[in-house]
């Protein structure tokens, strides 16, 4: 929505009264572990342990495919759009073209955030695309593209991973012919604690840690196709020990592996409601 | 990036070259290509260096300028990235068209740089909760033959080795403190670059692996891993570009070589920075 700064007579730039007393919540926080003392988190979970994950498919009635993921609070909706037509003659290519958006509403954070795509998102953009583009047969697809379009209503961490997913099971409802759903995984880490599938306040109190020169803070996502047996993506942010990235990788390919059957669970789900429409 | 048009037979013949460890130029699957570097090229920066690897070219400035500190982080200085992808170096980059490629390479250099043991960020720090410095690092591309990240990220450690910061002295004025920096050319503190990485970028060929690979190579990978490596062989950022999928056991195989490989470049920049330094020569910039 464009603004229009003339009629607003406040000062050129403000700031997030949450700016200035982070400083005193990062100090409470670090008192109470990212562990309590009875080895659970401040949620109440293991370390090894991921969130309740509610799935449903087909929710944007006018798309191709959508789908709808959350992820403990942590909310994301993805449609996709196409095949359709390259409109453009000089992007002609054999091959179909898929392309990714990725979206932080602006209320979906703490922090308010923009409407125009920013640096953070442009880059979660490419790397939704370089999970789910091995997986989609794209050379079935000449001349045209296909569009993939997701939005995060609440961010409450690991919303890479949720936006991967929630697009990987709206391009199965839309028909798209694929390899493999794509299935993916965050974990935090710190010195020598894994985190599987960090909240927001978990992947904070990390990237604040990174300060102290612990051996190991930071998150790695990862994404996997668990049929073909093949990582599809793989990023990671913060330091990391060398031994503890082979580590890491394993526990997430093995987080993969759990979440397999909710995926696939979702779409026969899918498959008998559109059934049970065309009875009736 | 310039297009690179590749016959299937020339594929293969690459192909079948790292297989055998000798790739089509003659180096190992292991090795780099030739590398020039050289500092304070431009004077009205703080810091620059330029990079040439092979016929990969690129030049960076620093700029340095006081701001006020990021509210959320008072007591650290920042570095911001920017990159120009010059049309020079191919047609594609007019315009518009370079800036996909620009803000990945970014993004890249911004997560391998964000870990606050790369360098201390604390020192650019001059008044807690006031004034910072804030170290504008502008790269060029000035040609492209390949492996660009790498030379970038070398490029720009090397400029951070360069860089000389003016010395700030701060008195006590009523009403607040008064910062008075330098203009004396030979008053400035410098930087510690022993913990900052380089990118080094493994490119997936058939079965095996290939470092500081050529643009024909490049056209012939599907996949490829980039890694941001600190001399201790601490990992700081980690990336996987490409169409293509690898198998986990594959990425093991190649983030040990990118260990490798990175330690041993981190190692020799610093030798080679630190024996230009020492002598005193006339520098040769662009006239070679």
């Amino acid at each position: 929505m464009p603004t229009d700064t003339r009629r607003i007579t406040g000062p050129e730039t403000s700031r997030s009264p949450y700016d200035y007393c982070q400083i005193e919540i990062s100090k409470e926080e670090n008192q109470n572990e990212l562990i309590k003392s009875d080895k659970k988190r401040k949620d109440g979970r293991l370390a090894a342990q991921l969130r309740p994950i509610f799935l449903k498919a087909n929710v944007i009635s006018q798309a191709r495919g959508s789908s709808y993921i959350e992820m403990g609070q942590t909310k994301v909706i993805c449609a996709v759009y196409g095949p359709r037509e390259v409109m453009r003659r000089e992007d002609f290519s054999l091959k179909g073209q898929l392309t990714c958006d990725f979206k932080f509403t602006t209320f979906s954070c703490r922090q308010r955030r923009q409407h125009q795509q920013d640096n953070q998102e442009k880059d979660l953009s490419v790397q939704m695309l370089e999970a789910l583009e091995p997986a989609v047969c794209l050379h079935k697809y000449p001349k045209s593209q296909i569009n993939i379009y997701a939005t995060v209503l609440q961010n409450d961490g690991s919303a890479l991973s949720a936006a991967i997913m929630c697009a990987s099971v709206a391009l199965a409802t839309a028909g798209i012919e694929m390899y493999d759903l794509v299935l993916a995984s965050s974990l935090g880490v710190l010195n020598t604690v894994l985190l599987v599938d960090p909240t927001l306040q978990e992947e904070e109190n990390i990237a604040n840690e990174t300060g102290k020169s612990p051996q190991n803070a930071g998150t790695m996502t990862l994404a996997f196709l668990p049929s073909l047996n093949q990582v599809s993506a793989m990023t990671s942010d913060g330091q990391f020990l060398f031994d503890m990235i082979n580590k890491s990788m394993q526990q997430c390919i093995e987080n993969c592996q759990k979440l397999y059957p909710v995926l696939q669970q979702c779409l026969v789900e899918d498959v008998k409601e559109k059934a049970n429409l065309t009875h009736a | 990036m310039a297009d690179v048009d590749l016959s299937e037979p020339e594929k293969v013949y690459i192909l079948h070259s790292v297989q055998e460890n000798l790739r089509e130029d003659g180096r190992g699957c292991e090795d780099f290509r030739h590398m020039e570097v050289e500092t304070g090229l431009i004077s009205n920066t703080n810091g620059s260096a330029r990079v040439r690897l092979a016929s990969t070219d690129v030049l960076v400035g620093i700029k340095v300028q006081l701001t006020p500190v990021d509210p959320k982080k008072p007591n650290v200085g920042r570095i911001e990235f920017f990159l120009d992808c010059s049309a020079n170096a191919t047609p594609a980059f007019e315009g518009r068209g370079g800036e996909g490629l620009a803000s990945e390479i970014t993004a890249m250099l911004t997560r391998s740089y964000s870990c606050f043991s790369a360098i201390d960020y604390t020192s650019l720090c001059l008044l807690p909760g006031q004034q910072c410095w804030l170290l504008y690092i502008d790269i060029l591309l000035l040609e492209c033959g390949g492996n660009l990240f790498d030379a970038v990220s070398i490029a720009v450690k090397a400029a951070l080795f360069n860089l000389r910061i003016p010395n700030v002295t701060m008195t006590k004025d009523e009403g607040g403190i008064e910062l008075d920096v330098s203009d004396d050319p030979f008053d400035f503190k410098r930087l510690d670059v022993s913990g900052a990485p380089v990118i080094v970028t493994v490119n997936k060929i058939g079965h095996q692996h290939v470092v500081d690979a050529s643009e024909k190579e490049e056209a012939c990978s599907l996949a490829k891993v980039m890694l941001g490596i600190t001399e201790k062989g601490t990992v700081t950022a980690m990336k996987k570009e490409g169409s293509g999928s690898l198998d986990s056991e594959s990425i093991s195989e190649m983030i040990e070589s990118a260990k490798n490989v990175g330690i041993e470049l981190n190692k020799c920049l610093l030798n080679i920075l630190k024996e230009e330094e020492a002598k005193i020569e006339e520098p040769v910039g662009f006239l070679r």
